[in-house]
Protein backbone atom coordinates (compact mmCIF):
# COMPACT_ATOMS: atom_id res chain seq x y z
CA UNK A 1 0.00 0.00 0.00
CA UNK A 2 1.36 3.44 -0.96
CA UNK A 3 1.60 6.34 1.49
CA UNK A 4 -1.32 8.05 -0.23
CA UNK A 5 -3.50 4.95 -0.06
CA UNK A 6 -2.61 4.49 3.60
CA UNK A 7 -3.41 8.15 4.32
CA UNK A 8 -6.82 7.87 2.68
CA UNK A 9 -7.57 4.76 4.70
CA UNK A 10 -6.55 6.55 7.91
CA UNK A 11 -8.70 9.57 7.03
CA UNK A 12 -11.80 7.42 6.55
CA UNK A 13 -11.29 4.86 9.33
CA UNK A 14 -9.60 6.83 12.09
CA UNK A 15 -11.55 10.05 11.56
CA UNK A 16 -14.75 8.01 11.07
CA UNK A 17 -15.77 9.62 7.77
CA UNK A 18 -18.71 7.25 7.32
CA UNK A 19 -20.09 9.10 4.28
CA UNK A 20 -17.04 8.63 2.02
CA UNK A 21 -14.72 5.79 0.94
CA UNK A 22 -10.91 6.01 0.55
CA UNK A 23 -11.30 5.57 -3.21
CA UNK A 24 -13.52 8.66 -3.40
CA UNK A 25 -10.83 10.96 -1.97
CA UNK A 26 -8.83 12.77 -4.67
CA UNK A 27 -5.15 13.44 -4.06
CA UNK A 28 -5.66 17.19 -4.55
CA UNK A 29 -8.88 17.57 -2.47
CA UNK A 30 -8.43 20.17 0.30
CA UNK A 31 -8.58 18.37 3.65
CA UNK A 32 -10.29 21.27 5.43
CA UNK A 33 -13.22 23.52 4.61
CA UNK A 34 -14.80 22.95 1.20
CA UNK A 35 -12.94 19.69 0.51
CA UNK A 36 -13.25 16.84 2.99
CA UNK A 37 -14.72 19.20 5.56
CA UNK A 38 -12.28 18.42 8.36
CA UNK A 39 -11.92 20.86 11.27
CA UNK A 40 -9.32 21.97 13.79
CA UNK A 41 -9.82 18.95 16.09
CA UNK A 42 -9.24 16.71 13.06
CA UNK A 43 -5.98 18.58 12.41
CA UNK A 44 -4.75 17.71 15.91
CA UNK A 45 -5.89 14.12 15.43
CA UNK A 46 -4.09 13.92 12.07
CA UNK A 47 -0.83 15.11 13.61
CA UNK A 48 -1.09 12.25 16.14
CA UNK A 49 -2.08 9.71 13.47
CA UNK A 50 0.85 10.64 11.20
CA UNK A 51 3.26 10.15 14.10
CA UNK A 52 1.61 6.86 15.10
CA UNK A 53 1.42 5.29 11.62
CA UNK A 54 4.48 6.77 9.88
CA UNK A 55 6.76 7.77 12.76
CA UNK A 56 6.88 11.33 11.41
CA UNK A 57 6.38 14.27 13.76
CA UNK A 58 4.70 17.50 12.64
CA UNK A 59 6.32 19.82 15.13
CA UNK A 60 4.52 23.13 14.74
CA UNK A 61 2.11 25.24 12.68
CA UNK A 62 4.92 26.28 10.35
CA UNK A 63 5.34 22.66 9.29
CA UNK A 64 1.73 21.67 9.70
CA UNK A 65 0.00 24.35 7.64
CA UNK A 66 1.59 23.48 4.27
CA UNK A 67 1.67 19.73 5.00
CA UNK A 68 -2.01 19.45 5.88
CA UNK A 69 -3.39 20.93 2.66
CA UNK A 70 -4.20 17.69 0.81
CA UNK A 71 -3.30 14.01 0.58
CA UNK A 72 -0.60 14.98 -1.92
CA UNK A 73 1.09 17.53 0.37
CA UNK A 74 0.86 15.31 3.42
CA UNK A 75 2.30 12.31 1.57
CA UNK A 76 5.16 14.46 0.31
CA UNK A 77 5.87 15.71 3.84
CA UNK A 78 5.93 12.15 5.17
CA UNK A 79 8.26 10.98 2.39
CA UNK A 80 10.68 13.86 3.07
CA UNK A 81 10.79 13.28 6.80
CA UNK A 82 10.72 9.50 7.13
CA UNK A 83 13.99 8.16 8.49
CA UNK B 1 -38.49 11.03 49.76
CA UNK B 2 -39.09 13.63 47.11
CA UNK B 3 -42.86 13.90 46.90
CA UNK B 4 -43.68 16.02 43.93
CA UNK B 5 -45.31 19.23 45.17
CA UNK B 6 -45.47 20.46 41.60
CA UNK B 7 -47.30 18.07 39.31
CA UNK B 8 -44.78 16.41 37.02
CA UNK B 9 -45.76 14.36 33.98
CA UNK B 10 -43.94 11.86 31.81
CA UNK B 11 -44.56 13.44 28.41
CA UNK B 12 -42.39 11.07 26.40
CA UNK B 13 -40.31 7.93 26.62
CA UNK B 14 -37.50 6.73 24.38
CA UNK B 15 -35.49 3.58 24.63
CA UNK B 16 -32.95 1.48 22.77
CA UNK B 17 -31.62 -1.86 23.90
CA UNK B 18 -31.25 -5.52 23.00
CA UNK B 19 -34.93 -5.52 22.02
CA UNK B 20 -34.39 -2.87 19.31
CA UNK B 21 -35.02 0.86 19.19
CA UNK B 22 -38.23 2.70 20.02
CA UNK B 23 -41.44 2.11 21.90
CA UNK B 24 -42.91 -0.43 19.47
CA UNK B 25 -39.86 -2.69 19.72
CA UNK B 26 -39.84 -2.38 23.52
CA UNK B 27 -43.58 -3.08 23.78
CA UNK B 28 -43.18 -6.19 21.59
CA UNK B 29 -40.45 -7.51 23.91
CA UNK B 30 -42.52 -6.67 27.00
CA UNK B 31 -45.52 -8.56 25.62
CA UNK B 32 -43.30 -11.55 24.97
CA UNK B 33 -41.77 -11.25 28.44
CA UNK B 34 -38.20 -11.53 27.19
CA UNK B 35 -35.85 -11.17 24.25
CA UNK B 36 -32.79 -13.17 23.30
CA UNK B 37 -29.26 -12.10 24.22
CA UNK B 38 -26.71 -12.02 21.41
CA UNK B 39 -24.08 -14.77 21.65
CA UNK B 40 -20.59 -13.31 21.24
CA UNK B 41 -18.26 -15.81 19.64
CA UNK B 42 -15.02 -13.88 19.49
CA UNK B 43 -12.46 -13.86 22.26
CA UNK B 44 -11.48 -10.88 24.37
CA UNK B 45 -7.84 -9.91 23.66
CA UNK B 46 -6.84 -11.47 27.00
CA UNK B 47 -8.24 -14.82 25.83
CA UNK B 48 -11.41 -14.61 27.90
CA UNK B 49 -14.60 -15.42 25.97
CA UNK B 50 -17.32 -12.82 25.62
CA UNK B 51 -20.46 -13.68 27.52
CA UNK B 52 -23.86 -13.46 25.78
CA UNK B 53 -25.33 -9.98 26.16
CA UNK B 54 -28.36 -7.92 25.23
CA UNK B 55 -26.65 -5.61 22.73
CA UNK B 56 -28.13 -2.48 21.20
CA UNK B 57 -27.80 -1.05 17.68
CA UNK B 58 -27.86 2.69 17.03
CA UNK B 59 -28.36 2.72 13.24
CA UNK B 60 -31.65 4.57 13.72
CA UNK B 61 -29.75 7.60 15.02
CA UNK B 62 -29.11 8.73 11.44
CA UNK B 63 -32.87 9.46 11.24
CA UNK B 64 -32.25 12.33 13.67
CA UNK B 65 -28.63 13.46 13.21
CA UNK B 66 -26.48 13.65 10.03
CA UNK B 67 -23.83 10.94 9.94
CA UNK B 68 -21.01 13.49 9.76
CA UNK B 69 -22.13 14.99 13.08
CA UNK B 70 -21.93 11.56 14.71
CA UNK B 71 -18.41 10.65 13.70
CA UNK B 72 -16.72 11.58 16.99
CA UNK B 73 -19.35 9.89 19.14
CA UNK B 74 -18.61 6.53 20.70
CA UNK B 75 -21.22 3.83 21.22
CA UNK B 76 -22.08 5.09 24.70
CA UNK B 77 -22.84 8.62 23.50
CA UNK B 78 -24.77 7.28 20.48
CA UNK B 79 -26.98 5.22 22.78
CA UNK B 80 -27.70 8.35 24.81
CA UNK B 81 -28.42 10.48 21.77
CA UNK B 82 -30.79 7.93 20.24
CA UNK B 83 -32.67 7.36 23.51
CA UNK B 84 -33.03 11.12 24.00
CA UNK B 85 -34.25 11.81 20.47
CA UNK B 86 -36.77 8.96 20.68
CA UNK B 87 -38.18 10.43 23.92
CA UNK B 88 -38.51 13.84 22.29
CA UNK B 89 -40.25 12.30 19.29
CA UNK B 90 -42.63 10.38 21.56
CA UNK B 91 -43.58 13.68 23.22
CA UNK B 92 -44.21 15.24 19.80
CA UNK B 93 -41.25 17.60 20.18
CA UNK B 94 -38.25 18.26 17.98
CA UNK B 95 -34.82 19.74 18.62
CA UNK B 96 -36.36 23.17 17.91
CA UNK B 97 -38.43 22.93 21.11
CA UNK B 98 -35.50 22.39 23.46
CA UNK B 99 -34.34 25.85 24.47
CA UNK B 100 -35.82 25.46 27.96
CA UNK B 101 -34.70 21.86 28.44
CA UNK B 102 -32.50 20.42 31.18
CA UNK B 103 -30.60 17.19 30.52
CA UNK B 104 -29.58 14.58 33.07
CA UNK B 105 -27.91 11.28 32.28
CA UNK B 106 -27.67 8.51 34.84
CA UNK B 107 -24.96 5.95 34.26
CA UNK B 108 -23.43 3.21 36.34
CA UNK B 109 -20.50 2.49 34.04
CA UNK B 110 -20.10 5.78 32.12
CA UNK B 111 -17.88 5.81 29.04
CA UNK B 112 -15.66 3.00 30.33
CA UNK B 113 -15.06 1.49 26.87
CA UNK B 114 -13.59 4.72 25.51
CA UNK B 115 -11.83 5.60 28.76
CA UNK B 116 -10.02 2.28 28.98
CA UNK B 117 -9.30 2.32 25.22
CA UNK B 118 -7.70 5.75 25.63
CA UNK B 119 -5.58 4.57 28.58
CA UNK B 120 -4.58 1.43 26.64
CA UNK B 121 -3.45 3.60 23.71
CA UNK B 122 -1.13 5.56 26.04
CA UNK B 123 0.34 2.32 27.35
CA UNK B 124 0.74 0.86 23.84
CA UNK B 125 1.89 3.88 21.80
CA UNK B 126 3.02 6.47 24.35
CA UNK B 127 1.32 9.66 25.48
CA UNK B 128 2.39 11.63 22.39
CA UNK B 129 0.20 9.33 20.27
CA UNK B 130 -2.87 9.53 22.52
CA UNK B 131 -5.93 10.46 20.47
CA UNK B 132 -7.35 13.89 21.37
CA UNK B 133 -10.76 12.75 20.13
CA UNK B 134 -10.69 9.68 22.40
CA UNK B 135 -9.72 11.91 25.29
CA UNK B 136 -12.60 14.29 24.67
CA UNK B 137 -15.10 11.41 24.48
CA UNK B 138 -13.75 9.64 27.56
CA UNK B 139 -14.78 12.38 29.98
CA UNK B 140 -17.74 11.58 32.18
CA UNK B 141 -20.25 14.15 30.96
CA UNK B 142 -19.67 13.65 27.24
CA UNK B 143 -23.00 11.98 26.42
CA UNK B 144 -25.08 14.57 28.24
CA UNK B 145 -23.05 17.36 26.65
CA UNK B 146 -23.60 15.97 23.14
CA UNK B 147 -27.31 15.68 23.85
CA UNK B 148 -27.57 19.31 24.89
CA UNK B 149 -25.43 20.51 21.97
CA UNK B 150 -27.34 18.54 19.34
CA UNK B 151 -30.71 19.61 20.75
CA UNK B 152 -29.61 23.22 21.33
CA UNK B 153 -30.78 22.77 24.92
CA UNK B 154 -29.77 25.76 27.03
CA UNK B 155 -30.92 24.38 30.41
CA UNK B 156 -28.66 22.80 33.04
CA UNK B 157 -26.77 19.65 32.16
CA UNK B 158 -25.68 16.89 34.52
CA UNK B 159 -24.38 13.33 34.64
CA UNK B 160 -25.10 11.30 37.77
CA UNK B 161 -23.40 8.08 38.75
CA UNK B 162 -24.51 6.14 41.83
CA UNK B 163 -24.31 2.69 40.22
CA UNK B 164 -27.73 0.98 40.65
CA UNK B 165 -29.17 4.11 42.28
CA UNK B 166 -28.11 6.41 39.46
CA UNK B 167 -31.57 6.77 37.93
CA UNK B 168 -33.26 7.52 41.23
CA UNK B 169 -30.59 10.13 42.00
CA UNK B 170 -31.09 11.66 38.56
CA UNK B 171 -34.84 11.89 39.16
CA UNK B 172 -34.29 13.63 42.52
CA UNK B 173 -32.31 16.27 40.61
CA UNK B 174 -34.82 16.52 37.79
CA UNK B 175 -37.66 17.15 40.23
CA UNK B 176 -35.66 19.86 41.97
CA UNK B 177 -35.15 21.67 38.67
CA UNK B 178 -38.83 21.40 37.73
CA UNK B 179 -40.17 22.33 41.17
CA UNK B 180 -37.90 25.34 41.47
CA UNK B 181 -39.00 26.51 38.02
CA UNK B 182 -35.47 26.40 36.67
CA UNK B 183 -36.69 24.67 33.49
CA UNK B 184 -40.05 23.58 32.07
CA UNK B 185 -38.80 20.23 30.81
CA UNK B 186 -36.10 17.76 31.76
CA UNK B 187 -34.82 14.94 29.60
CA UNK B 188 -33.61 12.35 32.08
CA UNK B 189 -32.36 8.91 31.16
CA UNK B 190 -30.24 5.94 32.10
CA UNK B 191 -27.42 4.92 29.76
CA UNK B 192 -24.97 2.04 30.07
CA UNK B 193 -22.95 0.19 27.47
CA UNK B 194 -21.56 -3.33 27.36
CA UNK B 195 -17.89 -3.31 26.43
CA UNK B 196 -14.73 -5.40 26.95
CA UNK B 197 -14.22 -3.87 30.40
CA UNK B 198 -17.67 -4.90 31.60
CA UNK B 199 -17.24 -8.29 29.91
CA UNK B 200 -13.97 -8.78 31.79
CA UNK B 201 -15.67 -7.90 35.07
CA UNK B 202 -18.45 -10.41 34.43
CA UNK B 203 -15.89 -13.14 33.78
CA UNK B 204 -13.83 -12.14 36.80
CA UNK B 205 -16.72 -11.87 39.25
CA UNK B 206 -19.16 -14.47 38.01
CA UNK B 207 -17.11 -16.92 35.92
CA UNK B 208 -17.58 -17.67 32.25
CA UNK B 209 -20.46 -20.11 32.76
CA UNK B 210 -23.59 -18.12 31.97
CA UNK B 211 -27.28 -18.84 32.38
CA UNK B 212 -29.30 -19.57 29.23
CA UNK B 213 -31.98 -17.08 30.26
CA UNK B 214 -32.23 -14.28 32.77
CA UNK B 215 -34.58 -15.44 35.54
CA UNK B 216 -35.42 -12.41 37.67
CA UNK B 217 -36.93 -14.22 40.65
CA UNK B 218 -34.66 -17.26 40.71
CA UNK B 219 -32.38 -17.87 43.67
CA UNK B 220 -29.59 -18.82 41.24
CA UNK B 221 -27.33 -16.19 39.71
CA UNK B 222 -28.64 -15.67 36.16
CA UNK B 223 -27.58 -12.13 35.28
CA UNK B 224 -26.87 -11.56 31.58
CA UNK B 225 -25.38 -8.16 30.76
CA UNK B 226 -27.44 -5.65 28.85
CA UNK B 227 -26.83 -2.24 27.36
CA UNK B 228 -28.87 0.64 26.07
CA UNK B 229 -30.56 3.87 26.97
CA UNK B 230 -34.00 4.68 28.34
CA UNK B 231 -35.19 8.27 28.66
CA UNK B 232 -38.16 10.07 30.16
CA UNK B 233 -39.15 13.55 29.10
CA UNK B 234 -40.49 15.14 32.28
CA UNK B 235 -42.57 18.28 32.19
CA UNK B 236 -44.89 20.35 34.34
CA UNK B 237 -47.29 20.73 31.40
CA UNK B 238 -50.12 18.20 31.24
CA UNK B 239 -49.99 15.96 28.15
CA UNK B 240 -53.29 15.54 26.29
CA UNK B 241 -53.74 11.79 26.23
CA UNK B 242 -53.06 9.25 28.99
CA UNK B 243 -51.16 11.63 31.26
CA UNK B 244 -48.78 9.68 33.46
CA UNK B 245 -47.67 11.49 36.61
CA UNK B 246 -44.43 11.00 38.46
CA UNK B 247 -45.76 11.13 42.02
CA UNK B 248 -42.91 9.95 44.28
CA UNK B 249 -39.18 9.44 44.23
CA UNK B 250 -37.62 7.89 47.32
CA UNK B 251 -34.31 6.44 48.44
CA UNK B 252 -33.74 4.26 51.49
CA UNK B 253 -32.86 0.79 52.67
CA UNK B 254 -34.91 -2.29 53.55
CA UNK B 255 -38.44 -2.60 52.20
CA UNK B 256 -39.80 0.63 50.65
CA UNK B 257 -42.80 2.16 52.35
CA UNK B 258 -45.60 2.18 49.83
CA UNK B 259 -47.24 5.31 51.25
CA UNK B 260 -50.07 5.25 48.72
CA UNK B 261 -51.72 2.17 47.19
CA UNK B 262 -49.81 0.61 44.34
CA UNK B 263 -51.30 -1.84 41.84
CA UNK B 264 -48.04 -3.28 40.55
CA UNK B 265 -44.47 -3.23 41.80
CA UNK B 266 -41.96 -3.47 38.98
CA UNK B 267 -38.77 -4.97 40.40
CA UNK B 268 -35.34 -4.39 38.93
CA UNK B 269 -34.46 -8.00 39.78
CA UNK B 270 -31.84 -8.72 37.14
CA UNK B 271 -30.49 -12.10 38.20
CA UNK B 272 -27.70 -10.85 40.46
CA UNK B 273 -27.24 -13.00 43.54
CA UNK B 274 -26.29 -10.00 45.70
CA UNK B 275 -29.65 -8.30 45.28
CA UNK B 276 -31.88 -11.39 44.96
CA UNK B 277 -32.61 -11.64 48.73
CA UNK B 278 -33.97 -8.08 48.79
CA UNK B 279 -36.34 -8.73 45.92
CA UNK B 280 -37.46 -11.97 47.58
CA UNK B 281 -38.33 -9.97 50.71
CA UNK B 282 -40.26 -7.56 48.51
CA UNK B 283 -42.08 -10.51 46.99
CA UNK B 284 -43.40 -11.46 50.44
CA UNK B 285 -44.74 -7.94 50.97
CA UNK B 286 -46.12 -7.31 47.51
CA UNK B 287 -48.32 -9.82 45.70
CA UNK B 288 -48.33 -7.97 42.37
CA UNK B 289 -44.56 -8.08 41.88
CA UNK B 290 -43.36 -8.17 38.27
CA UNK B 291 -40.10 -7.76 36.39
CA UNK B 292 -39.17 -6.75 32.86
CA UNK B 293 -35.43 -7.41 33.14
CA UNK B 294 -35.44 -10.37 30.67
CA UNK B 295 -36.36 -7.81 28.01
CA UNK B 296 -33.25 -5.64 28.43
CA UNK B 297 -30.72 -7.52 30.57
CA UNK B 298 -28.68 -6.59 33.59
CA UNK B 299 -27.23 -3.09 33.76
CA UNK B 300 -26.88 -0.55 36.58
CA UNK B 301 -29.43 1.83 35.08
CA UNK B 302 -32.02 -0.86 34.40
CA UNK B 303 -34.46 1.17 36.48
CA UNK B 304 -34.73 3.61 33.57
CA UNK B 305 -36.08 0.78 31.39
CA UNK B 306 -38.52 -0.20 34.14
CA UNK B 307 -39.79 3.38 34.26
CA UNK B 308 -40.29 3.34 30.49
CA UNK B 309 -42.07 -0.03 30.82
CA UNK B 310 -44.26 1.29 33.65
CA UNK B 311 -45.23 4.32 31.55
CA UNK B 312 -46.21 2.00 28.69
CA UNK B 313 -48.20 -0.24 31.03
CA UNK B 314 -50.15 2.76 32.33
CA UNK B 315 -50.72 4.16 28.85
CA UNK B 316 -51.74 0.77 27.44
CA UNK B 317 -53.85 -0.15 30.51
CA UNK B 318 -52.29 -3.58 30.83
CA UNK B 319 -49.51 -5.43 32.62
CA UNK B 320 -46.29 -6.49 30.96
CA UNK B 321 -43.30 -8.48 32.16
CA UNK B 322 -42.99 -11.59 34.26
CA UNK B 323 -44.88 -11.96 37.51
CA UNK B 324 -43.08 -13.30 40.58
CA UNK B 325 -45.98 -15.74 41.07
CA UNK B 326 -45.93 -18.02 37.95
CA UNK B 327 -49.63 -18.90 38.14
CA UNK B 328 -50.54 -15.25 37.53
CA UNK B 329 -48.58 -14.87 34.30
CA UNK B 330 -51.54 -15.82 32.11
CA UNK B 331 -52.97 -13.11 29.89
CA UNK B 332 -55.69 -11.11 31.59
CA UNK B 333 -54.65 -12.15 35.10
CA UNK B 334 -53.49 -8.63 35.95
CA UNK B 335 -56.10 -5.85 36.00
CA UNK B 336 -55.30 -2.56 34.28
CA UNK B 337 -52.92 -0.73 36.63
CA UNK B 338 -53.43 2.87 37.73
CA UNK B 339 -50.32 3.15 39.93
CA UNK B 340 -46.99 1.41 39.48
CA UNK B 341 -44.00 1.42 41.80
CA UNK B 342 -40.55 0.83 40.32
CA UNK B 343 -37.96 -0.48 42.78
CA UNK B 344 -34.24 -0.97 42.20
CA UNK B 345 -31.95 -2.47 44.85
CA UNK B 346 -28.20 -2.17 45.30
CA UNK B 347 -26.10 -4.98 46.71
CA UNK B 348 -25.98 -3.28 50.14
CA UNK B 349 -29.79 -3.28 50.43
CA UNK B 350 -30.33 0.39 49.58
CA UNK B 351 -33.15 1.03 47.16
CA UNK B 352 -34.55 3.61 44.79
CA UNK B 353 -38.34 3.70 44.66
CA UNK B 354 -40.24 5.67 42.02
CA UNK B 355 -43.99 5.73 41.62
CA UNK B 356 -45.94 6.59 38.48
CA UNK B 357 -49.68 7.12 38.29
CA UNK B 358 -52.16 7.39 35.46
CA UNK B 359 -54.18 10.54 36.01
CA UNK B 360 -57.78 9.68 36.79
CA UNK B 361 -60.39 10.33 34.13
CA UNK B 362 -57.78 10.37 31.37
CA UNK B 363 -58.63 9.20 27.88
CA UNK B 364 -56.95 6.21 26.27
CA UNK B 365 -54.20 7.15 23.77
Amino acid sequence: MTIKEKLKQILVEDLNLEDITPEEINDEDPLFGEGLGLDSLDAVELVVLVQKHFGVEIKDMEQGRPALQSVNTLAAFIEQNQA
Amino acid sequence: MTATGTTVYVAGIGCVGGFGAGIDAFRAALKQGCCSPTPLLQQHPDGQPFVPAYLAQTDKLSDFVPKRALRRLDHYARLALLGGYLALADAGLSAQDCEDLGVIIASGYGATGTTFGFLDSILNDGDSCASPTSFSTSVHNVAAAYLSMQMQALGPNLTVSCFEQSMTAALHNALCWLQSGRVRRVLVGGVDEHNPVVNYCYGRFFGTQTAAVLSPFSEQHSALPGEGAAFLLLTTERPGLSPVRLTDVASGSGVPTMAAPTDVVLAGADGHGATAPFYRRLSGETPALRSCTPCYGSLPTGQAFDLAAATLMLRDRCCYGLCAAPQTNEAGSCPAPQRISVVKYSGDGSYGHVRLQLEEGSRHA
